[in-house]
């Protein structure tokens, strides 16, 4: 057991006793029910490397804490005595627009971020959800990502030079700040969905893209998951560059219909097919792409432009959306044709337990989120439709992980699944640059 | 290694894979000793030649358990010195595995043998209008084995990236010889990206069997400008104003005068010999959209003073714009008796610095340099000619190579873009990352590779202390054309 009073006085003589939190403060950033003994932000990179130093000494059991969206991603802890959080490391670091290239800090919001590049037109190609809290690094230790990831890819094709703080306190950086480099390793990827098993993350270094000139949707109705997965077919196998392709099942696409300013027909699948490029291009794209929904049989089609689009899209983005049931969310990723057959076995399952699952899947990248209710449910049921979805997600030749459970549901089941022979170099990776295991314990696959 | 022991390991190498999978005499050694970068030579004690997974598997064991080196190579086309065996040992050659496994179009995925050269797999999903974009200079003739490994670049690589955004999944015979796979063919597996830090490591980390790749439809469009230059200041600054327009073309060339002219004397490809510079743009994707760029780009070029712009009507129009830039390198042949490759990154914008300061190494040494450009990405290859004759120039252009490097590095860059580090920048690591740096990385290694039997002496400086750039070898730095150049059969970017 760590002396919370000897951790958080070591804290203190770090960061200054103003930003040290102990006893009841600490309570709002506990992790699965894990209240830490000390929560700590430092406001520098060399603060942030002094307290670990000291946690590595004492063997307390650290946390790294952003804008706290994605605290419910992992097993719980296996014990928590320190949360780090990275919230005054918020800076921009450099920006050189002409080089297409932005250096900030970890505990920067992906919003302040977009706002900042957008102002020049550019951006970070990366709509991952909860934008204006989540921040840069824990949309990375997550390997959070959205619609767009498509044509952009996701943070791992991203990032080109990132800063990390290692368990014993050690700074290294990975990469470098030019897009070419094949220099040593690539660390960039081995960090990059880590949790912060492996190092906590001060800094990263983006490539950067130019805002598109105009983005404009089409949005159509479907009678059944299988003809709208045939005109998703027809898109991916065509010349057309969309930069995002989402399903919706008939119980998400409402929500998206009704952002966009559209009445929608109850039991209706929604195809959201987002082009960005110049007018000309947009235009001709989503022609194309009407032609194909109508040749696969949809019952409606809409072209959706300006607010109703950016509305339409944070609508998907952040689906449920804020105040919305969402205890129970899974993500599946199974190659591209088994999208819709996964999200109609998947919602078929959940009604044959009575649990409300509504599913939105990025049908272009493979990736399938179901949402599902289980706030009321047994834990022992909402375990069972886990395992059996992730069954069913394995079948096609995928994986599941859980994003978010109820702590009786996470204790019955294994959040990030099987992950086979590779598990023996992940154990060793680990064993390597956390040796006292201090940092994330227990939080990560195979129980790392 | 002594004799009888030598003889003993081939024998067992020849039960694991047939007496015809085992080179053991030195004149066919000989074709093992170096790989691209012909300036660096090891000869290796055995070759051996596995056809399947299985095989691969027990030659490794076998090294393993007899506490000896071994180093995979694809085909010998890199240019670090990466495929060496600096330690002797045995070299792996995985070119008897080159079978394409599985076209999945619709899901836009390949899974291929190692050993198969990167062309075919775009040769064979030509028909379904599909195609694998990472496409490397010697494409014909590289494997994807050795992509994964050096983390392969090619001219498209503006936009649509390099190897290790298309490589999705590994088989890997880690070096104690268990076989593991990493990744897949759908995306984000649990765990750490155990994948994406296995492109690119070199060869250091265990030999990849199989690998899963990303394809993609054939863009619909395609359009190639030229424009021709009075200096290399107004293209690189065309570049940068395209840049600014927000628009990413699918390639983005830059040639200087030097290098027009060895290519004209060599291939007559039309570029004027008195330009300062040309700049080759391709857009790619949506007929409306490369439609719709053609005259921005041409725009930006016009406010940068270009003399002329040529715009291809065709495919064969294409080609003939782009045969200057690829015979290049083998073109400096036409102009000097050596010629010293180097590849140097720095951010887009230092670009013109840059190049001011690599004419001023020229004119301080009296050595002349042509410059070729992936101007798109900051990557620069900056060809030093010279007479490796001449014991004088050979320790001149080691000098300012090296103080090229540095610069590079002092104005942001990277001391390899894509050609990696293999032998060759090996002591040049600690200019770009500190001991601690270097250390994690070395974790990353001693967690696949705790026992150092596998390809030593790459990436890693030798000694602690940084080693000046005389490390760069007795022999001389020559630039001989690949054999495979010489056969047509490969090009040099």
């Amino acid at each position: 057991m760590v002396d919370s009073a000897v951790l958080a006085k070591r804290a203190r003589d770090v960061v200054g006793a103003e930003h040290v939190r102990t006893g009841p403060a600490a309570a709002p950033f506990a992790v699965d029910g894990v209240t830490p003994g000390v929560v700590a932000s430092p406001g520098s990179e060399e603060e942030a490397s002094r307290l670990l130093a000291a946690a590595y000494e004492l063997e307390a059991a650290v946390a790294p804490w952003g804008g706290g969206t994605k605290m419910g991603l992992g097993a719980p802890p296996r014990r928590l005595d320190l949360v780090l959080s990275l919230a005054r490391l918020n800076r921009v670091v450099d920006y050189e627009p002409a080089d297409l290239t932005a250096t900030f800090q970890a505990g920067m919001s992906l919003a302040s971020v977009q706002a900042h590049l957008g102002e020049k037109g550019q951006f970070v190609a990366l709509d991952s959800p909860f934008g204006a809290r989540a921040t840069i690094g824990g949309i990375l230790a997550a390997n959070a990502s959205g619609p767009r990831r498509l044509p952009y890819g996701s943070a791992r094709d991203l990032v080109i030079a990132v800063r990390i703080v290692h368990a014993d306190g050690t700074v290294t950086k990975g990469g470098a700040k030019v897009v070419k480099n094949a220099t040593g390793y690539d660390m960039n990827k081995l960090y990059i969905g880590s949790l912060g098993t492996l190092g906590i993350l001060t800094e990263a270094t983006f490539r950067l893209y130019p805002l598109p000139a105009v983005e404009e949707t089409h949005l159509s109705a479907f009678p059944t998951l299988e003809a709208a997965g045939a005109a998703v077919a027809e898109i991916l196998g065509s010349p057309l560059v969309p930069h995002a392709v989402e399903l919706l099942s008939a119980g998400a696409a409402p929500a998206a219909a009704r952002a966009a300013g559209i009445s929608w027909a109850a039991g209706q699948v929604g195809l959201a097919v987002l082009m960005g490029s110049v007018p000309e291009a947009v235009r001709a794209q989503l022609q194309d792409v009407a032609r194909f929904c109508r040749g696969a049989g949809s019952t409606a089609d809409h072209l959706v432009t300006g607010a109703a689009h950016t509305a339409c899209w944070d609508a998907i983005r952040e689906f449920p959306g804020p105040g919305a049931p969402r205890s129970l969310v899974l993500k599946g990723s199974v190659p591209l044709t088994r999208v819709p057959e996964l999200m109609s076995r998947g919602e078929g399952l959940a009604g044959q337990r009575h649990l409300p699952c509504q599913a939105v899947a990025e049908a272009g990248s493979g990736i399938v989120r179901f949402y599902v209710d289980a706030a009321s449910a047994p834990p022992e049921r909402a375990a069972d439709y886990v395992e059996t979805v992730r069954g069913v997600a394995a079948e096609l030749g995928g994986h599941l992980v859980v994003l978010e459970a109820p702590l009786p549901v996470k204790r019955r089941v294994d959040v990030w699944g099987p992950v086979g022979k590779a598990l023996r170099v992940m154990q060793g990776l680990k064993a390597q640059f956390d040796p006292k295991g201090i940092l994330n314990p227990g939080r990560f696959v195979g129980g790392i | 290694m002594e004799r009888q022991r030598k003889a003993q390991l081939a024998a067992a190498l020849g039960a694991i894979v047939g007496r015809d999978g085992v080179i053991t005499e030195e004149d066919e050694l000989r074709v093992y000793e170096c790989d691209g970068l012909t300036i660096f030579k090891a000869l290796p004690e055995l070759v051996v030649l596995p056809r399947t997974r299985e095989q691969v598997e027990a030659v490794v064991r076998l090294c393993h358990r007899e506490r000896v080196y071994f180093v995979p190579r694809g085909a010998g086309t890199g240019l670090s010195g990466g495929a060496l065996a600096l330690e002797g040992g045995v070299i792996i050659g995985l070119n008897r595995m080159g079978h394409i496994l599985e076209v999945d179009v619709p899901n836009h995925r390949a899974v291929v043998e190692s050993g198969m050269v990167n062309v075919w797999l775009t040769n064979k999903i030509a028909g379904d209008n599909f195609y694998y974009a990472p496409d490397p200079a010697s494409q014909t003739a590289c494997t994807i084995g050795g992509n994964v490994a050096e983390n392969a670049g090619g001219v498209h690589s503006p936009k649509y990236g390099v190897t290790t955004n298309h490589v999705l999944g590994l088989e890997v015979v880690l070096p104690d010889g268990e076989v593991v796979e990493f990744g897949g063919k759908a995306l984000d597996p649990p765990g750490y990206d155990l994948t994406g830090v296995f492109v690119g490591s070199e060869g250091t980390l265990g030999v990849c069997t199989t690998v899963t790749l990303r394809i993609l439809p054939k863009p619909e469009a395609v359009k190639t400008l030229m424009g021709v230059f009075e200096s290399i200041d107004d293209a690189s600054n065309a570049v940068s104003d395209i840049v600014a327009a927000g628009i990413i073309p699918a390639c983005v060339e830059v040639m200087d005068n030097l290098s027009i002219q060895a290519v004209e004397k060599g291939v007559r490809a039309g570029y004027p010999t008195d330009a300062g510079a040309v700049l080759l743009v391709e857009l790619d994707g949506p007929r409306a959209e490369v439609e719709a760029l053609v005259e921005p780009v041409s725009r930006v070029m016009r406010q940068n003073r270009v003399r002329e712009i040529r715009i291809a009507k065709d495919d064969a129009e294409r080609l003939l714009l782009w045969k200057g830039r690829k015979a290049a390198f083998a073109a400096m042949g036409q102009i000097s008796p050596d010629c010293y490759v180097q590849d140097a990154v720095i951010p887009r914008t230092k670009l013109p610095q840059i190049l001011r300061e690599i004419a001023a190494f020229s004119r301080e040494y009296g050595l002349q340099v042509a410059n070729v450009f992936h101007a798109g990405d900051g990557n620069l290859h900056p060809l030093i000619l010279y007479d490796g004759r001449n014991e004088r120039e050979l320790h001149k252009v080691e000098e300012m190579g090296a103080k090229i490097m540095r610069r590079c590095i002092e104005l942001g860059g990277s001391i390899t873009g894509e050609h990696g580090v293999g032998r060759e920048k090996r002591d040049y690591m600690p200019l770009m990352y500190t001991e601690a740096d270097l250390e994690a990385m070395l974790k990353v290694k001693r967690a696949f590779n705790p026992d150092g039997l596998m390809n030593p002496g790459k990436i890693f400086p030798t000694s602690k202390t940084c080693v000046e750039a005389g490390a760069a070898g007795r022999d001389g730095i020559r630039y001989r054309p690949h054999r495979l150049e010489l056969m047509g059969l490969a090009q040099r970017f």
